[in-house]
């Protein structure tokens, strides 16, 4: 199963947080009163469904336990509006692709942390540009 | 005097008293300057629709608030009065309908969806211009912009779907799609799903008035496309203009009432 | 042919172009017209940064490094292993972000034009005091209730929303349309459509209170002036850029809309609140939007709040000793 690109060699990969100390114009919501910087996590799953919801997209993950057991997670993204006017569809991450996520753990303890880098097994990135301008990388 | 020129005579006079003989209605309706019906205005749906798109009797609310929260009576607005739904989407309205205080979107302040938003029982403003129409509802602060250029696809879901429009006459022709199937389609629990399309039809009857009428399809819980239609009138004070109805904080408690620093249940 | 020939051969064909150009920017009943898609995404910061003192505005060189460096450094992209490394959070990735390409076409270092140090001006001693307070109830009661939140992470307003317009991470969208009685500006975060009677009907009573106030305007020559008032007053208004933050009742934006050319509408918004020792006034310019403004259906989709209160709840309870 692949993923369909969002605008052709473009792959895009799921960021995170605010840097809360930072507070640059516009930090309308507070990382650290949810999500735990203390508490780094990796997670390799396999995407089950992608909430493309405001104010933020959620990636719910399957995760194999030690036991055999699966957990299921939820990954907090961004907000899914600018992805689509760069060519992202409801169908450009079907369920199936296993991913690799390193985040920060939800301070309520539960299976949710936000997500920072979500990579495929081959190592790309999901969801990431040229840096620089912030505009879609040309091919 | 011959009697031709008796007939062109009188021709003329009934042409002078008589504008609209010419057309059947090109002249009672606002229009924009490049012709087309102008359809701006703060308008209001004449209907109980919202209570129920059926016909349907007086019914009680919950007990506590007495008649505050009673469903008043009403004609429905349904061609046939009646929905078509699949059995097991039937069988989803009866359960929604037995927990409608609890599970309409209404009651959280979500946006109401297409048609929905159309017949509640608050104010929508339409400010028409030539290349758009931006409908602003007043409950929950609700809009969509409905697309009078080049088709605009659906790229994900959303409660007030996209719309895309054209001219059919002086009808407004809409066509809605690109729904999560999370919104209601009025307090009794009558639904659909991320399926549907719904196709909008808005023709001004004199300046006072909008015709509007729409069809449903969803394949996945009506048999059929059915077609309700019902009136929206323009509010007399032509100061009228939207108030700002944000009832999110109205719901704060009943949302996370469970984990405030004082739960209140 | 001379040079001064050709330049008075191409005056009146540039004349043309311009009375041209300015005929197409308005509305057939004559109004100047703001209509599009229109986005306010700016590099500018809203205040000048305290390094650069009184430098008002850059120089071509300058704002071009001063570009560069601004995108490396919010960038989410760029500093992933630095931040990675430092124990820093980091920012989302670029894609996400809508921070805009360019500073403010005049090279101003602020958004702020007065006060002239670029700078929101001082609360009033007592508006001050009230700040700190405000400041100490947030450290103490972080989240007993939505009360203690953000409006914006109770999806109530977000920056753009309500007067004055400032730009956002992202979403920096705006959709204008005008009748000849009234303009409506929908912005694309929480959806917002600011609704501006310009017919010279009055403000609503003074006790009746809305979140993104209550705005009127009228046009002064080519310049739609908008008052808004009947605002109610919180410490997390957004509007204001300030985190708990002080507002009175009497709190009031002038804004300014100038359609100067085919791709700008210059903004102009000044803040009027007697928490504040100035009056303050902000400037940018927008541009077209390229793509279309899409649902942001905040309130719908909310996990946030509930994970905010939930995750205090749970470290209040473990500081209680555990479970």
């Amino acid at each position: 199963m692949t993923i369909r690109n969002v605008c052709r060699a473009t792959l895009v990969a799921l960021g995170s947080t605010w840097l809360l100390s930072a507070a640059p114009v516009g930090a309308h919501h507070a990382f650290s009163t949810e999500f735990d910087a203390k508490q780094p996590i990796t997670l390799r799953g396999t995407i089950t469904r992608v909430e493309w919801i405001n104010p933020h997209a959620w990636i719910h993950l399957d995760v194999p336990g030690d036991n055999g057991a699966v957990e299921k997670w939820m990954i907090e993204a961004g907000s899914p509006n600018t992805l689509v006017r760069r060519g992202m569809t409801r169908d450009s991450i079907p369920p199936g692709i296993e991913v690799v996520v390193f985040g920060y753990r939800h301070r309520n303890g539960s299976n949710a942390a936000n997500g920072r880098d979500v990579t495929l097994p081959d190592g790309k990135q999901l969801f990431i540009t040229s840096p620089g301008t912030g505009a879609p990388a040309s091919e | 005097m011959t009697r031709s020129t008796l007939v062109l005579l009188t021709l003329g006079a009934l042409l002078a008293v008589n504008p609209h003989a010419q057309s059947s209605s090109t002249t009672d309706i606002p229009r924009l300057a490049n012709g087309k019906p102008n359809l701006s205005g703060v308008w209001q749906a004449f209907t109980t629709a919202n209570w129920n798109v059926l016909t349907h009797g007086a019914s009680a609310g919950p007990p506590k608030y007495g008649a505050l929260l009673a469903t008043p009576p009403g004609y429905g607005i349904v061609d046939g009065d009646a929905i078509p739904y699949l059995p097991a989407a039937a069988d989803q309205q009866r359960r929604n309908y037995e927990s409608r205080f609890e599970d309409d979107p209404e009651v959280k302040c979500y946006m109401p969806g297409v048609p929905r938003a159309n017949y509640m029982p608050y104010p929508l403003q339409i400010f028409h211009s030539d290349a758009d129409l931006l409908v602003a509802y007043q409950f929950a602060g609700a809009a969509r912009i409905v697309n009078l250029g080049a088709p605009q696809p659906s790229a994900i879901d959303s409660w007030m779907g996209i719309s895309n429009a054209r001219w059919d006459g002086d009808t407004l022709v809409v066509e809605v799609a690109g729904f999560n199937g999370l919104a209601w389609l009025d307090r009794a629990g009558n639904h659909a799903s991320a399926a549907l399309k719904v196709v909008e039809r808005y023709t001004l009857a004199g300046a006072d008035a909008i015709d509007y009428s729409a069809t449903l399809e969803d394949p996945q819980t009506f048999s059929r496309p059915w077609t309700m239609r019902f009136r929206l009138l323009r509010n007399p004070d032509a100061k009228a203009h939207l108030m700002e109805f944000k009832c999110v904080p109205f719901t704060e408690e009943l949302l996370y009432g469970d984990l405030y620093k004082q739960p209140r249940e | 042919m001379k040079r001064h020939q050709i330049l008075f051969l191409a005056l009146p064909a540039v004349l043309l172009g311009a009375a041209a150009s300015a005929q197409a920017l308005r509305t057939p009943w004559g109004d100047p017209d703001l209509q599009g898609k229109w986005s306010n995404a700016t590099l500018t910061p809203l205040q000048r940064p305290a390094e650069l003192k009184d430098k008002e505005f850059f120089t071509e060189e300058e704002a071009k490094a001063y570009v560069r460096q601004r995108i490396a450094a919010t960038s989410g992209d760029a500093n992933i292993e630095q931040d990675r490394s430092a124990g820093n959070v980091g920012s989302y990735n670029d894609a996400w972000m809508d921070r805009g390409n360019d500073i403010v076409p005049t090279r101003r270092t602020s958004l702020i034009v007065e006060p002239a140090n670029g700078r929101v001006p001082p609360f009033t001693a007592a508006a001050q005091s009230e700040h700190e307070r405000n400041l100490a109830h947030a450290a103490a009661h972080p989240a007993d209730t939505p009360d203690d939140r953000y409006l914006t992470e109770r999806c109530i307003v977000f920056g753009g929303g309500p007067a004055p317009m400032l730009p956002e991470p992202y979403n920096n969208n705006y959709y204008i349309v005008q009748t000849p009685d009234e303009v409506a500006i929908m912005a694309e975060l929480n959806h917002e459509v600011r609704i501006i009677p310009i017919d010279g009907r009055p403000h609503l009573p003074a006790g009746v209170r809305q979140w993104t106030g209550d705005s009127r305007g009228r046009w002064e020559g080519d310049t739609l002036v908008v008052e808004t008032t009947n605002q109610i007053p919180h410490r997390h208004f957004y509007g204001v850029q300030m985190l708990d933050s002080v507002m009175s009742d009497e709190f009031r934006v002038v804004e300014r809309f100038t359609r100067t050319g085919p791709e700008q509408i210059r903004y102009r918004a000044t803040v009027h609140d007697p928490v504040f020792t100035a009056p303050w006034t902000v400037e940018i310019f927008m541009h077209p939007q390229a793509g279309d403004l899409v649902e942001f259906a905040c309130h719908e989709g909310n996990y946030g709040l509930r994970g905010i209160l939930s995750a205090t709840r749970e470290e209040e309870r473990r500081a209680e000793g555990g479970r």
